[in-house]
């Protein structure tokens, strides 16, 4: 069989530039920029500054703006297709926040007007919105989100688990980036100018970009470019600051060229990460200078025209970088004058009119998660090694936190009976953090830390993770709720940079590679409920481009204020818990030992056959029942009446007669719980057993046989831990 | 000035949460950022922010900051003149 390919079939922008693709092609032909002043709230006063708002865009539709923004992308993306995609990959920061901020700043309480607020939603309303009844993932690592995302839909395309993927990214201009990159000092009080010797910042700006990815084993009819791969790194230094040397930058770089086979000579035009901050820059120039040498491609950053769109910046780009291998524009570093010789770069500094056949696009985030994808000529025919799959990977170590405690505590609380509902203290989660390295985190990335550091000590491996999957449901709400509080309480004149970099959805996993000293690939997903599988459907989806050690964690906290407000299944659940589980991991490369294999990820909206579809992926009913000695369902308390249904519905369909453990029973309601129920799961795998207690009959005993944990509710996921003796 | 210092010390701690650490640990003549204390360009930030809404003093690039934040003494003498150019 021919090498399956990758094709951009559809593009859609949104931008400050405009509305749709040729609309853009005319902007950069002609080198605007979109960047001016805000319309859309009044900043304090002393506090204005330039940004890319995307002009005349007066919503219609009752959801975000990020949301609106998104759709209108994907719409144009799929305007020459009339099938919906299979999947849904979207990277985005904001999500539901310029809606979530303005009734904060009210003191609304009615949780119903919170319901967009997770990242999560905004994927979900595309599927919804576009009919997508397959996988659909939501990634997270601020200013690289929108690379990342489509990264991963290349891999989905790739492995064949997808054969057409809507990925992309969006975010909306909302108070939190605007008065919290100002408060880190980075903005350009006259707009960024990329590469500029007088460059002082960035410009905060909106948009969206979607891309439809489509497999095929040669050119399709009306193909853009062809996706020839992606490479992701971590710098592992510092939360908000670039490693000077451009280390991750670089390993990213280096990771996408071996990733899409091509040679460096091959690259004729690199579309930088270019924010326009000092330290982007000067970080980027360096690891360009390492990559290249003497071979410098035509390079320029587009954030001139654009703005920094955060999330959508990486897909937006994309987009540029398309349009360079087919329309043959090669766009300018919009708004640089004088490049800064310190750089040494020279950049494009008006539009050519040149194809080029490789290109290859910058983007790197908060966290140190930086992500660089390579695109080519879709008529060129790039000879690539084919990659192998990592579809189930070997547990070397395991943690969780929970009500109850560390993970033996847990398992303790469990063998006496008892639920490990509840909120650790603070004082207990942090028992085995350097104090000093941790006083300015909050809960969420303590409990993220300690759950990293304890799967890593359990585990029998000498080295630690070097990529790390994380999923969060809401993440760090402390530090969010405090940066929001204190900037409304000062009138919109003071905010913390600490808590502004700490709330983003992955500081978590960014502070945990700088302790671990993970500089792999770093990913963050947010799909609610089903965040951990998301992170470990992440993780077996690009652990093959290092192939080292990985660590895959899930956690939430419970915020006082915030949590009944963003989760139903919280208010509902009525016993405030947080927690989260962490496995460490290495590729199955033969042996015995215990292992993890994601099975199954689909919406169940507009998805009558779900169920059969879950049992046949699981190899039907006889095969289920010989498998699994024991369920762990996970049922979230807003969707109980549909849970207990597809329960009932897989059950009786696989004809299951094993202990059935309605998990969130015992772990409290959180989104996250799941990665607590699959650390416990690898506990019962290795004593072989779990006990009475919490099949709520006799003991089962395992005897060889596997623990089936699947998510119920919006999706339906499966993933298996067995023993492989 | 000494007087300000002291001032200047207990309000790092606490704007810090430099829980281990204690005014008589702060040497005015130290380097502040990326010294002992571990004090990193987070917390310069987080100073900045203390420093305008405590004594409407502002430091907004980077390179000034740097010279500001030498040590805890440069920090104190650019507040205490600056403050008494403009007074609250």
């Amino acid at each position: 069989m021919n090498r399956r390919r990758v094709f951009i079939t559809g593009m859609g922008i949104i931008s400050p530039l405009g509305l749709g693709v040729e609309r853009h092609l005319d902007s950069l032909k002609k080198n605007e920029s979109g960047i001016g002043p805000i319309s859309l709230f009044t900043p304090s006063p002393g506090n204005s500054f330039p940004v890319g708002e995307v002009p005349g865009f007066a919503q219609s539709l009752h959801v975000p703006r990020t949301h609106e923004l998104a759709l209108v992308a994907a719409r144009e993306a799929l305007s020459q297709s009339a099938a919906a995609p299979d999947s849904i990959v979207l990277g985005t920061t904001t999500g539901g926040m310029p809606v979530t901020e303005e009734l904060l700043k009210k003191n609304e309480t009615d949780p119903e007007l919170y319901r967009y607020h997770s990242t999560s939603t905004v994927a979900e309303f595309l599927a919804s919105e576009l009919h997508c009844t397959g996988m659909v993932l939501t990634i997270t690592t601020a200013c690289s989100s929108g690379a990342a995302a489509i990264k991963l839909a290349y891999e989905l395309v790739r492995t064949g688990t997808a054969r057409r993927v809507l990925a992309g990214g969006a975010d909306a201009l909302c108070r939190l980036t605007y008065y919290g990159f100002n408060s880190l000092q980075l903005i350009d009080p006259a707009g960024a100018r990329p590469l500029d010797r007088g460059r002082k910042g960035m410009s905060v700006a909106e948009g969206s970009a979607m891309l439809l990815l489509e497999a095929g084993e040669s050119r399709p009819e009306g193909a853009i470019a062809e996706l020839l791969g992606g490479g992701l790194s971590c710098d592992a230094f510092h939360p908000a600051t670039p490693h000077p040397e451009g280390r991750g930058a670089l390993a990213a770089m280096r990771q996408a060229v071996q990733n899409a086979g091509v040679a460096l000579t091959e690259i004729r035009y690199v579309n930088l990460h270019g924010t326009g901050t000092k330290d982007n820059d000067l970080a980027e120039a360096k690891a360009m200078n390492s990559l290249f040498g003497n071979g410098m491609p035509l390079l320029s950053s587009v954030k001139g025209a654009f703005g920094h769109t955060l999330a959508a910046s990486g897909a937006i780009e994309a987009v540029v970088c398309a349009a360079a291998v087919s329309e043959g524009i090669i766009p300018a570093n919009t708004r640089c004058t004088e490049p800064d010789p310190e750089l040494n770069l020279k950049p494009v500094l008006a539009p050519l009119a040149e194809r080029a056949g490789v290109v290859m696009s910058n983007s790197f985030g908060f966290g140190g998660n930086n992500a660089c994808l390579v695109l080519a000529d879709p008529c060129m025919n790039h000879e690539k090694p084919e990659a192998d799959d990592a579809s189930e990977f070997e547990i070397t170590g395991c943690a969780c936190i929970t009500g109850a405690g560390d993970t033996d505590q847990t398992m303790q609380k469990l063998q006496d009976g008892g639920a490990c509902i509840g909120t650790l203290p603070l004082a207990d989660i942090s028992k085995s953090l350097p104090p000093r390295e941790v006083r300015r985190l909050k809960r969420l990335p303590r409990i993220a830390l300690a759950l990293a550091m304890e799967a890593r000590k359990n585990s029998n491996q000498d080295q630690g993770p070097s990529a790390i999957f994380f999923g969060t449901s809401f993440g760090p709400m402390s530090e969010t709720y405090d940066f929001i509080t204190r900037l409304y309480a000062s009138n919109e004149q003071f905010t913390s940079p600490t808590e502004f970099v700490g709330s983003v959805h992955n500081a978590p996993a960014g502070m945990a590679a700088i302790m671990l000293g993970a500089s792999g690939a770093n990913l963050t997903l947010t799909g609610g409920d089903y965040s951990f599988e998301q992170a470990l459907i992440a993780a077996s989806l690009t652990a093959t481009d290092d192939g080292g050690p990985l660590l895959v964690m899930g956690a939430d906290e419970f915020h006082e204020t915030l949590s009944p407000l963003f989760d139903e299944s919280v208010r509902l659940g009525r016993s405030p818990s947080d927690g989260g589980g962490a496995l460490m991991l290495r590729k199955y490369s033969g042996g015995t030992g215990v292992r993890i294999k994601p099975l199954f990820f689909e919406n169940q909206k507009e998805n009558p056959a779900v169920v059969a579809s879950l049992v046949r992926r699981l190899g039907g009913a006889e095969e289920i029942r010989a498998r699994y000695g024991a369920l762990l369902a996970g049922m979230p308390m807003k969707d109980r009446g549909a849970c207990e249904t597809q329960l009932k519905g897989f059950i009786s369909a696989a004809g299951f007669k094993a202990p059935v453990i309605d998990f969130r029973k015992y772990t409290g309601e959180y989104g996250s719980s799941t990665a607590a129920a699959a650390a416990i799961a690898v506990r019962f795998i290795h004593e072989g057993e779990i006990p009475a207690s919490v099949t709520g009959g006799g003991k089962c005993l395992l005897g060889g046989r596997e623990i089936l944990i699947i998510g119920l509710g919006s999706f339906i996921t499966a993933f298996e831990i067995f023993n492989y003796a | 000035m000494e007087e300000l210092i002291a001032e200047l010390k207990e309000k790092i701690i606490e704007t810090l949460d430099l829980i281990d650490v204690t005014p008589e640990d702060i040497n005015e003549d130290d380097r502040l950022v990326g010294g002992a204390l571990g004090i990193d360009s987070i917390d310069v930030l987080e100073l900045v922010m203390m420093i305008d809404k405590d004594y409407s003093v502002k430091i907004d690039s980077k390179e000034l900051g740097e010279k500001i934040f030498a040590s805890l003494r440069t920090l104190a003498e650019y507040i205490n003149k600056n403050r008494q150019e403009q007074p609250r």
